[in-house]
């Protein structure tokens, strides 16, 4: 089974996330913070990475950077999720080397499509 | 008395002089010339009569010298009657001859005594009238002033500098309450002032200051300690030896019906005539307005900083409070999808109901957030427009397959008039889109089962545009040639008095009927902002019970009327 690593700080989003994920016969890893979440990431080696971008002590665009900088780890697929929706965020995100990026509210369904594609 | 020089070595004249002039006025003989410049230095004569008959003198040379020591006095000559000295009597005022008779000699002397009168009168209304004249200047080059700065500083110096030109003070001392946080005493003195002078000057200010309210409440606390000096020196080599009381003095409030500002006194070292008093009350008084003007523009502009802050708070506060919320509303629409689907166990009818009920006051109150969030980013100009040339019936047709289903469903019929080859207009078709949809969705609202909804797109003139009168911006300097969309509907109307607030947010939100309807009530007024963003303009037309049509008119783009004109060109 394909693994997902999923960080964000609302443990609800997570929640919800994890559950249509598995359901879609993935195994999902949660980290609630951004230092948990890099410290994973560089453990579990995920097969793909959904990523919040406003999160207490590393932020997200900080992570996608380290892991998509470093030739261990810049073939994980990053999808980000954030509440912004401008444009220049969007931008900061892309260039951070993020492969989607997807804006709340966003449907469940839309996810673990973007996810399918890349994991089969 | 009057003074008069007789110079005359006949004895016979001088009598006959003496006889006739001795009793009315000073009458003085003199017969040689060696004491005459000695007498005129005592005492000038009011008139000098020179008899020319009277040998050995040298006249020419004689009414110079008494001309260099006097030109006040009328010089008369005594001469024959067949008299022709040019020099001489290009130099005299008068002649008294020989043959006259005493008569004619009274009345020669009197005569002149008269012009001379008339003469020092003439001159001295002539000295006031450029004297007034230059006041009069100085007063207009210091309003003028005046009128050119709402700089409070500024407009002191001026006051003091106009003070100066209009009657050169030797020391001026100026309490001021409005240049600076604090009450200031500006000093500007010719000469360099001792510190018991410095002193007397600020006590007596402070005093005169206070003499001004008496028993009323001071408008500013003045400390004598610690009242912030600032002096101006113009020669400050020399120094002011004398005591304050040798000076002439002039004191006046600057105040403007209840606006204190300050008050300036002056000195100098000559006493001050009357006209200088009311010269000096003008300017001091000429000030008090432009100085009021500086305080409220002043007033004016901290308050439109505050606004400004205030309003930049608003755009941030809905901007967070937007993003706040939509975190939480993301995990309940998820976990909703996730009961709807039927991922956790079946769902039952009623719960079905529900929970599709609640999915779809989410998805209300997530739109409100998104409304929310539009209008604060287009008051706050960050809203990014993504514009190119489009053609208007592109926004038409999304809007007509997005909504006709919705239009169906509630048993009206969506209409579209497209007019073909209308030129291309420059905006952003998306936002076009937003504001179509809010208009449709509105009809859909607000229009009864049966009726229809009809959306058109013409090309017209600016001048064809008919706005209805409430919604026209007087100021505006459009002109040329717009794409105008229409949406008419035969709902419920709104009445006339409403109408001018449709686009309103705040009068929206209090409206009971879209209330009712359901929506956010902002999406008219961020329609509103879109269309103003694309330098068009939005309006509507209405009978209450019969129906609305809302209108926006977006300009033909530049380059596309350019290609129109050179299409026409080549047609030619």
């Amino acid at each position: 089974m394909k693994k997902i690593l999923i960080v964000d700080d609302e443990q609800d989003i997570v929640e919800s996330l994890k559950f249509v994920l598995e359901t879609a016969d993935y195994t999902c890893y949660c980290a609630y913070n951004g230092e948990d979440g890099l410290r994973l990431a560089k453990e579990l080696m995920p097969d793909l990475i959904i990523l919040d971008v406003m999160m207490p002590k590393i932020n997200g665009y900080k992570i996608s950077r380290l892991l998509k900088y470093d030739k261990k780890y810049q073939n994980i697929p990053i999808l980000m999720i954030t509440a912004r929706s401008q444009e220049e965020d969007r931008l900061i995100g892309e260039e951070t080397g993020a492969d989607e990026y997807i804006t709340k509210p966003f449907e469940l369904d839309t996810v673990v499509d973007k996810v399918n594609q890349y994991l089969k | 008395m009057i003074r008069i020089l007789f110079i005359s070595t006949r004895k016979e004249k001088i009598d006959q002089y003496i006889s006739i002039l001795s009793p009315k006025y000073e009458f003085i003989t003199l017969a040689s010339e060696t004491n005459i410049l000695d007498s005129i230095n005592l005492a000038v004569p009011d008139i000098i009569i020179l008899d020319t008959n009277s040998g050995n003198i040298d006249f020419k040379n004689l009414i110079k010298k008494i001309k260099s020591y006097t030109d006040n006095s009328v010089i008369l000559l005594l001469t024959a009657k067949n008299f022709n000295n040019r020099d001489l009597i290009k130099n005299a005022n008068a002649f008294l001859q020989e043959d006259f008779t005493d008569e004619m000699i009274v009345n020669t002397i009197n005569m002149n005594l008269r012009m001379r009168e008339s003469l020092a009168r003439l001159s001295n209304t002539n000295k006031d009238l450029a004297d007034s004249l230059y006041r009069l200047n100085a007063l207009y080059s210091t309003s003028s002033q005046f009128a050119g700065t709402l700089d409070k500083k500024k407009l002191i110096n001026f006051m003091i500098e106009g003070i100066d030109k209009a009657l050169s003070f030797s020391l001026t001392c100026t309490l001021s309450f409005c240049t600076e946080n604090e009450p200031v005493l500006l000093i500007n003195s010719l000469y360099e002032l001792s510190d018991e002078i410095l002193n007397a000057l600020k006590l007596r200010t402070i005093y005169q200051y206070k003499s001004l309210f008496e028993d009323k409440n001071l408008p500013y606390e003045v400390n004598i300690n610690n009242l912030k000096t600032i002096k101006h020196i113009k020669y400050p080599a020399n120094r002011f030896t004398f005591t304050l009381f040798q000076f002439d003095n002039l004191f006046s409030p600057i105040t403007l019906g209840d606006n204190f500002f300050g008050c300036v006194e002056i000195f100098k070292d000559a006493p001050f005539s009357a006209e200088d008093a009311t010269c000096f009350r003008t300017i001091a008084q000429q000030v008090a307005l432009p100085l009021k003007s500086a305080t409220l523009y002043q007033e004016i502009k901290e308050t439109n900083l505050k606004l400004e802050k205030l309003e930049r708070l608003k755009s941030e506060f809905i901007s967070i409070v937007s993003h706040e919320l939509r975190t939480p509303l993301t995990s309940i629409k998820n976990s909703l999808d996730i009961l709807l689907s039927g991922r956790c166990g079946e769902v039952t009818e009623a719960s079905e109901k529900f929970l599709t009920m609640a999915k779809r006051n989410v998805q209300r109150l997530s739109g409100i957030i998104n409304d929310l969030l539009d209008l604060s980013k287009i008051e706050a100009g960050k809203m990014d427009f993504n514009c190119k040339n489009l053609n208007i019936n592109q926004v038409i047709e999304y809007v007509k397959s997005a909504l006709s289903i919705v239009a169906k469903e509630k048993g009206l019929t969506l209409l579209t008039e497209e007019n073909k080859n209308l030129p291309e207009i420059y905006a952003d078709s998306q936002r076009l889109e937003q504001v179509l949809t809010n208009l449709v969705s509105n009809a859909i609202k607000f229009t009864p089962e049966g009726k229809s909804i009809k959306i058109i797109s013409e090309l017209k003139n600016f001048d064809e545009l008919s706005i209805n009168p409430l919604f026209q911006n007087i100021n505006s300097k459009q002109k040329g040639e717009y794409i105008v969309v229409s949406v008419k509907d035969e709902g419920i109307g709104i009445a006339e008095k409403d109408l001018l607030r449709a686009f309103d947010k705040f009068a929206q939100i209090e409206n009971s009927l879209s209330r009712k309807v359901g929506g956010s009530g902002l999406g008219l007024p961020i329609a509103k902002q879109l269309i103003e963003a694309h330098h068009g303009i939005i309006w509507c037309d209405s009978e209450l019970n019969k129906g609305s049509t809302f209108y926006f008119a977006i300009p033909v783009a530049k380059n596309n009327s350019d290609k129109n004109t050179e299409n026409l060109l080549l047609s030619r």
